[in-house]
């Protein structure tokens, strides 16, 4: 378990404030935030490395605030790996290793065995990660601590990294906190998310749930949500037609009209009355020729601006009386739908698909 | 002035003159350059490389042959290189550890050690002898108490060391810093978060890696201490370091007694500075 109450620590320019949270035994942590939020300076907390100028840091149920790194049964793997230049590969993976056969074990499960002799400055980037990641594990620690360890590795290498190292989690069960930027990543990792901004949490929770509800209009930004309005939410006691299409749990919430500048939609929400951000991920908006008869309660017609292919989907502007939505759809819809720039389409979206901060 | 736009009219083009070239795209111009460039380095190196070429071009031979048969040379040589030897130890083991806080640790009074650390570096080194006269002296408290336990630092080798180390040990620091620094100090921290303690992770990552740096931090500080005089001369005249006995030489013989000592003193301090050049080329290879 990791566990963080009110900690504040301060390294060179990065602070941390008043960081709050726990990643539950055997649990898969991630944070996430943007260049300079604080995220090095976390782990670093978490390992000891940084000092604590106030709080508490519990590792595996203990108060371990105060307790030197060497004895927090922990390992770090940075984005850049920091082996150590004057040894060599296998020198480093024993580094601390917790006996010989545990470090053979991870160096063969990393593929780096093969490397054992040769010095460090003669691996590529790749391989060093492998080697960093091996040693680190080597130890057998209780908690991993992982500074974007993936970011710099090939696609290739990157899935071999990321497999490797969920099935020795699922095996072993330490618990973990990732650092990320890649929400994707978050997304298929962790159990836990947790938003950091300039040393700050400033959301944490199921990630899809993050993902989904972001708590402001910064971290949907910064979470990729291409459909983020400012306007003004306005509680509103007529349901619209088709409201009765709303899922079970959404009529525990207020039906909301929401005003931008050019557009009023439905959505449902707690909110006070009042300005507010709207976010609408761009997978929940659908495209048709025409107004389409169903549970979608929000419809607008518009002109296509821009078709951005991307993958498997394509990501398609739609402007609306001067407000850009964003629709993500399959290049199987682009194709059937004849969707070409300039185009008039009908974008829409449920009230349920808003999600109001 | 005005204009006046007339109806109709068209408006004149505007020429555009080329901007003039910057002179250093002129090839004339460059060629100049490069010939007065070339000719104020080539006074400068002749300037610093003529009066030590002359001294050993002079007095080198003479000196090595001299050897066998001067014996108060011999003498001196061995000493010079005995007690800045000893002082290079003594900087090394104090040193490191202040070279090392100030390149990894911030501590209220950090700026202030450094700028103790540089004193030395400004102080006139016959005013550095006389303060640590003030100190050391047999007449002073830490001197009188020496001297009551059978240390006499005046007029003894004890007396160059401590002048070696006071002129020298700064430069030690500074370039020790500097190898700290160069040192991610991220390296430290995994070999922490691998089961090391403090000195074991400075034991077993640090130093290795900063190893090249703080011998090239040594050597400097032995070349330093070697050519020393000013504070020796105040603190021990006798017995005589090269550096002393050059200049009692030359004050009671004249100039041609005093070359091969002279130019011995020279080549003793051009052997740490060309391993010193070799140390460098090395860690440029590895790097």
């Amino acid at each position: 378990m990791i566990g963080l109450q009110l900690v504040n620590a301060r390294a060179g320019e990065f602070r941390l404030h008043d960081v709050t949270f726990e990643v539950p035994q055997g649990s898969y942590g991630v944070v996430i935030g943007p260049a300079g939020s604080g995220k090095t300076t976390l782990l670093e907390t978490i390992a000891g490395v940084v000092p604590v100028v106030s709080g508490k840091v519990m590792l595996g149920g203990e108060d371990l605030t105060h307790v030197p790194p060497e004895r927090r049964r922990l390992g770090i793997v940075y984005q850049h790996a920091y082996l150590f230049p004057h040894l060599t590969v296998r020198e480093n993976v024993e580094y601390g290793a917790a006996s010989k056969l545990a470090a053979g074990d991870v160096s063969e499960r990393f593929e780096v065995d093969a490397l054992a002799g040769r010095p460090v400055a003669s691996l590529s980037g790749g391989e060093r990660q492998l080697v960093a990641i091996a040693r680190a594990l080597a130890r057998r620690p209780e908690v991993l601590l992982l500074d974007e360890p993936f970011s710099a590795l090939d696609p290739r290498t990157r899935t071999f990294a990321r497999r490797q190292l969920r099935a020795l989690y699922y095996e072993r069960r330490f618990t973990v906190l990732q650092v990320t930027h890649d929400f994707g990543e978050a997304g298929l990792l962790g159990d836990v998310a947790i938003m950091l901004d300039r040393g700050k949490v400033v959301q944490k929770g199921d990630p899809q749930e993050v993902f989904r509800k972001p708590a402001s209009a910064y971290i949907a930004d910064f979470l990729g949500a291409e459909n983020v309005f400012a306007g003004t939410a306005r509680p509103i006691r007529a349901e619209p037609p088709d409201w009765g299409h709303a899922s079970d749990s959404a009529f525990a919430q207020l039906p909301v009209a929401f005003t931008t500048d050019t557009l009023t939609f439905y959505a449902l929400g707690d909110v006070v009355p009042g300005p507010a951000h709207a976010v609408i991920r761009a997978e929940e908006v659908s495209l048709s020729a025409e107004p389409a008869m169903s549970s979608v309660q929000n419809q607008f017609r518009g002109r296509i601006v821009e078709i951005l292919p991307n993958g498997a989907l394509s990501r398609v502007t739609v402007d609306v009386s001067g407000t850009p939505i964003v629709a993500a759809v399959t290049a199987r819809s682009v194709r059937e739908l004849g969707l070409v720039v300039g185009k008039e389409i009908v974008a829409g979206f449920k009230a349920t698909a808003v999600h109001l901060c | 002035m005005s204009f006046t736009v007339q109806p109709g009219a068209e408006p004149a083009p505007i020429r555009l003159e080329p901007s003039p070239e910057p002179w250093r795209a002129n090839p004339a111009h460059r060629a100049v350059l490069a010939i007065v460039v070339g000719l104020l380095s080539s006074l400068f190196l002749l300037f610093i490389l003529a009066p030590v070429v002359g001294l050993v071009a002079s007095g080198g031979a003479r000196g090595v042959t001299s050897l066998t048969a001067d014996q108060e040379l011999r003498a001196s040589l061995a000493l010079t290189a005995i007690t800045a030897t000893v002082a290079t130890m003594l900087g090394m083991l104090g040193g490191t550890p202040i070279a090392y806080l100030l390149a990894r640790r911030a501590f209220p009074g950090r700026a202030l050690v450094a700028a103790l650390m540089d004193l030395p570096l400004v102080i006139p080194h016959p005013v550095a002898g006389i303060a640590l006269l003030l100190v050391l002296g047999r007449g002073s408290t830490v001197g009188g108490a020496l001297y009551a336990a059978g240390l006499r630092v005046v007029g003894s080798p004890v007396g160059i060391v401590c002048a070696m180390l006071f002129v020298s040990a700064p430069l030690y620091v500074s370039a020790a810093r500097e190898a700290f620094a160069r040192v991610d100090a991220r390296y430290e921290s995994v070999a922490r978060t691998l089961g090391d303690d403090a000195w074991r992770a400075f034991r077993r990552v640090t130093l290795p890696l900063s190893a090249r740096g703080l011998t090239a931090a040594a050597v400097v500080m032995w070349a330093r201490a070697v050519s020393e005089f000013g504070a020796i001369v105040i603190l021990t005249y006798n017995p005589k370091v090269v550096s002393v006995l050059s200049y009692d030489r030359f004050t009671s013989y004249g100039l041609s007694e005093t070359l091969p000592a002279a130019a011995l003193l020279v080549l003793l301090a051009l052997i740490p500075l060309a391993a010193l050049r070799a140390l460098r080329a090395g860690e440029a290879r590895v790097r």
